[in-house]
């Protein structure tokens, strides 16, 4: 009767059943078993990765970090290296939900749960980060950008999971940037949100990375204003460029949170008060 | 499936299945039923229970989950009070309370009460961690409960006050 349970003990435990039909992958489940008990999914078989330990490792590759998919939230806002060489990430995660969700909701679940409004795909998407994927015929990697295929979609193929995210680490002299905006501070879903590294000398922007959330099916870049203001000194029409290139880039929805014409106006006034601080410094 | 775990300091053995929360299991089958459940969707808080030393929503977690591991409810927390044989001479057994609880009570942090076991919950693994947390930290560890009576006042001062007594006590 109604769904099986298994704690699997090993990848290869993982692959064999993930096959099955209506198998699905169980970690933090703060978003997980919301969905099932609403009646949105109905899996027959939960395959909970919490416990396994090759997934639950933060790992310093060279130049890159590897996060394992079963790493909680809170376990990112407690590594060392995370908050050394990854500030940015340890901004959007403390605004994440809240301490319950934090101590069991992972990077992974946020990736794989693939909302437009998911806040942690957008400091990965500045990162230019990559996942790993894993399936019974070997492992592939995929840029961040290319996982997510619209709401609640990514490019993971039947019989396949997420085993890790890795990241790339950024130019230390990047700062990070990150706003919200909701309705709460805490537990909000957001309505808008802006992430951005950037290296600026005096006026000068030397590199911009802008990502933004909840305004587009997906975690989208902000390319064209990046390209616009890279190399580029911050002045009044460069803001109202930004502005512009901003509002156009974005393609968002009316929900219950906003008006799509409220997003439009929300990014475009975040990229503008990003800049205009470059200014006020 | 039958899984074992701790709940309160006793090792318990329950047949249970991937359709009940580790709230459903704390509720109706051990009858531990301080644990509220308010939104049933990790908004709330009115769940919060320590598994493994940190702070979750128990609705949010699938019991066979919790196979192996350590549960710590409401009715868990006066025992734990480092001053427990004090307080406890003159009150009936049940009825000893954790400093936290004590201050929470002494402040006037309850109202209705339903969601008074979650933030008490959230605040024993906030002191656990940080015996003094600043107002900020405070509001912060608080964030996933929410209180619809006190308007929070109370609540901040009554773990300010808790942590003192903890302190104290240490």
């Amino acid at each position: 009767m109604g769904q099986q349970y298994l704690k699997v003990n090993s990848i290869e435990e993982l692959l064999v059943n993930l096959d099955k039909p209506g198998a699905m992958v169980l970690c933090g489940g703060t978003d997980l078993v919301v969905k099932m008990r609403s009646g949105l999914l109905s899996p027959e078989l939960l395959l909970d990765i919490s416990d396994l330990p090759e997934l639950r490792e933060i790992r310093n590759i060279g130049s890159k970090i590897e996060i394992g998919a079963a790493v909680t939230q809170s376990e990112l806002l407690a590594s060392e290296i995370v908050r050394e060489r990854l500030p940015l990430l340890i901004t959007v995660l403390s605004q994440l939900g809240c301490v319950q969700i934090r101590n069991r909701g992972t990077l992974g679940g946020n990736l794989v749960n693939a909302s437009p409004a998911a806040d942690s795909a957008v400091p990965l998407l500045l990162f230019d980060a990559e996942v790993i994927l894993t399936g019974s015929q070997g492992e592939r990697r995929l840029a961040v950008k290319d996982f997510f295929r619209g709401p609640g979609k990514t490019a993971l193929s039947n019989g396949e999971f997420l085993r890790a995210v890795l990241i790339p680490l950024p130019n230390p002299k990047l700062s990070p940037f990150f706003h919200k905006i909701g309705r709460r501070k805490a537990l909000t879903i957001a309505i808008a949100s802006l992430g951005a590294l950037l290296h600026v000398e005096g006026d000068l922007i030397h590199e911009v990375r802008l990502a933004a959330g909840s305004v587009a099916p997906t975690p989208i870049r902000l390319r064209r204003v990046e390209e616009r203001a890279n190399g580029k000194r911050v002045t009044a029409s460069l803001i109202e460029e930004a502005r512009k290139l901003a509002r156009q880039s974005v393609s968002p929805i009316d929900d219950i949170r906003a008006s799509a014409d409220y997003r439009r106006t929300v990014i475009a006034d975040l990229v503008a008060h990003l800049f205009e601080g470059v200014l006020h410094v | 499936m039958r899984i074992q775990f701790i709940v309160n300091g006793r090792q318990v053995e329950r047949e249970t299945n991937a359709e009940t929360r580790l709230l459903d299991l704390l509720r109706e089958d051990l009858h531990l039923t301080g644990t509220k459940e308010g939104c049933g969707e990790g908004e709330c808080g009115a769940c919060t229970v320590l598994l493994d030393g940190r702070a979750v929503n128990s609705c949010l977690v699938l019991a066979p989950q919790v196979d192996g591991k350590e549960v710590l409810t409401i009715e868990g927390l006066a025992p734990l009070s480092k001053s427990h044989s004090r307080h406890s001479t003159g009150r009936a057994k049940g009825d000893e309370l954790h400093p936290i609880q004590q201050a929470f009570v002494e402040k006037g942090a309850v109202q209705c009460g339903f969601c008074t076991p979650g933030f008490i919950m959230s605040t024993y693994a906030l002191l656990e961690e940080n015996p003094s947390p600043n107002d900020e930290e405070i509001l912060s560890a608080l964030e996933g409960n929410l209180c619809r009576c006190t308007g929070y006042t109370k609540i901040i001062e009554a773990v300010r006050y808790a942590a003192k007594l903890m302190r104290e006590e240490r």
